[in-house]
């Protein structure tokens, strides 16, 4: 048997505790996802998905539970040092690259995640040439400006360059956080299409949280069901497949109407 | 006529002050342009390193000693600055008036009075020139081979692995520690760096006005602000390097400006007024134009 590549044991994190606001963002987490997996996340708002993301990002430290990474406990690490291992595409374009920074700048943080960085020169040659290399597979013609300001770029030229560095370096975790909402139809089936084909090509095991049922069923090999802090519902490799958007949202009322009506 | 005589025959006099003050500047461009931390601390920094820088030179320490134990001082004082916006949550300007306050005190008991001359000891200038210290071009010569010293370095930094790194803790936080850089360091560092300059900026300026005093900072940084705003106004600030010349350029055009006021008959008194509606302006003028158009205000400082 594998190791597991993330592993959630009893997650749990509760916010005003003890308080009448008191919410459980989290409540006993568990999710285990093998190598190369490709989950995609869905649930109502509140449910508790972009709490998970960010508990497994270290954002978001657990009050209680476990959460390993390809074997080693991160439960203690902070986000910055879990960044050797997790690479994460925001859904607002502005927050997950530097506006005031060159593409060329923004592809070097990402090289440089998690590694030590030292006094010596940024963006070489060799790295420009590498950078353009890898920007030159968007088709988006970025590698001809890796000078220019990331600030000047569109919402999906931007999530598209946030992705490129996200996967450049092979994490062993890609978190993805509706990493299309923002982005228009069109602009988001581009992303989107990059995404998965360099989600295969490299095998990464990737978490993707969206809202669009659609998006649940074409893609990835796996999806969780979140409702309040919970998984609620799981569906594998094969019970996905034929599966359509009707099934998966008869589930999830099944489901949450079931256990509403047990908890009383 | 007579006031352009005099207005040239004090121009060395003003770039000597200028090219000092540009530490200050490039204190005060640090965190707000490149952390995007609003910070006080030079206000506080830039006496203190004057008071420190004073003191040691009056027990009779090497004046370039005295400079860097001064420098040694403004970091600290920077990195408590960050330290308490960042542990408890304060707002960085209060942070940095609690830091400047405090540091009035520390620079009153660190002098044990308000005023040191110091015409009598040695400084870096009688050191490095001798006789010919006090000549404007040789503190010119002096300061500005300083001032291109630390302003390659900072551009070489700032385009370094580590530099790219605290860059990018200014232009987005998140971004940055999903890269796995450390925010809270970087801004410590960065806050505590900036602070050090200014205080260099002061035990330079002690030691070529002859005399270390407990005021000397009083609206240094309104001043620094200013000379940023035209610096930038001149530069642009679309490159690193761009960005880290401003200050030395906007420090060297702010206080020609200044003298040439004071050579027309601006009364010294009304000079912080002056610096202060004139940062006013720049600082409203874009929002003057949006407002009208209906768009909402938001809080200058934190562009």
């Amino acid at each position: 048997m594998t190791t597991d590549m993330l592993s959630v044991k009893g997650g749990t994190k509760i916010f005003y505790r003890g308080t009448l606001d008191e919410r459980r963002a989290l409540d006993g987490l568990d999710v285990a996802l093998k190598p190369g997996d490709f989950c995609i996340v869905i649930g109502s708002n509140g449910a508790g998905k972009s709490s998970f993301l960010n508990a497994v990002s270290g954002k978001l430290p657990l009050d209680s539970g476990r959460i390993s990474i390809d074997g080693q406990d991160v439960t203690r690490l902070n986000a910055h040092r879990r960044a050797q291992f997790i690479a994460r595409v925001f859904q607002d374009p502005m927050i997950g690259t530097a506006p005031t920074m060159t593409i060329g700048e923004n592809m070097l943080l990402a090289e440089l995640r998690g590694k030590p960085r030292g006094f010596s020169y940024g963006l070489t040659a060799a790295r420009r040439a590498k950078y353009s290399e890898q920007l030159a597979e968007l088709n988006l013609g970025l590698e001809k400006r890796l000078d220019m300001q990331v600030g000047l770029l569109s919402g999906g030229q931007r999530q598209s360059l946030s992705l490129v560095m996200a996967v450049s370096t092979r994490p062993k975790l890609l978190l993805l956080d509706e990493h299309t909402a923002a982005l228009d139809p069109r602009t988001a089936k581009l992303v989107m299409d990059t995404t998965v084909r360099a989600v295969e090509a490299l095998q990464l095991t990737t978490l993707m949280v969206t809202h669009n049922m659609e998006h649940a069923i074409k893609y990835g090999n796996r999806i969780i069901m979140m409702d309040a802090g919970k998984v609620l519902v799981e569906i594998g490799q094969e019970e996905k497949n034929g599966i359509t958007v009707a099934d998966l949202v008869e589930r999830f009322h099944t489901k949450s109407d079931a256990i509403a009506l047990q908890g009383g | 006529m007579d006031v352009l005589n005099s207005f040239y025959g004090l121009i060395p006099v003003t770039i000597a002050q200028s090219l000092i003050v540009s530490f200050v500047v490039l204190g005060v461009m640090l965190p707000f342009r490149i952390l995007n931390f609003p910070d006080l601390t030079s206000e506080g920094a830039f006496p203190l390193g004057g008071c420190v820088c004073g003191t040691l030179i009056t027990a009779g320490v090497n004046p370039f000693l005295a400079c860097f134990i001064a420098l040694l001082c403004g970091f600290a004082a920077g990195c408590t600055t960050a330290f308490i916006h960042l542990r408890f949550r304060i707002n960085t300007l209060l942070a940095g008036i609690l830091v400047m306050t405090m540091l009035y005190s520390i620079n009153l008991r660190i002098m044990g009075r308000t005023n040191i001359p110091l015409f009598t000891y040695d400084t870096v200038f009688t050191v490095l020139a001798g006789p010919s210290a006090n000549f404007p071009w040789t503190k010119i010569l002096i300061v500005g081979l300083l001032v291109a010293l630390v302003l390659g370095a900072m551009l070489y930094f700032f385009m370094s692995e580590k530099g790219t790194a605290m860059r990018a803790v200014g232009a987005s936080p998140d971004m940055a520690e999903a890269q796995g850089v450390n925010v809270g360091t970087a801004t410590i560092i960065g806050v505590g760096v900036a602070s050090a300059l200014s205080a260099t900026g002061g035990s330079i300026m002690v030691q070529t006005q002859g005399f270390a005093d407990v005021n000397m900072g009083f609206g240094i940084l309104i001043n620094g602000l200013a000379a940023l705003i035209i610096g930038e106004a001149i530069t642009g600030r679309q490159t690193i390097l761009r960005q880290v010349v401003a200050p030395v350029i906007g420090s060297l055009v702010y206080y020609q400006l200044i003298s040439f006021c004071l050579t027309l008959g601006l009364a010294p008194a009304d000079l912080k007024f002056a610096t202060g509606a004139f940062v006013l302006l720049m600082l409203a003028l874009p929002n003057l134009r949006r407002s009208s158009a209906g768009v909402q205000i938001r809080e200058k400082t934190r562009e």
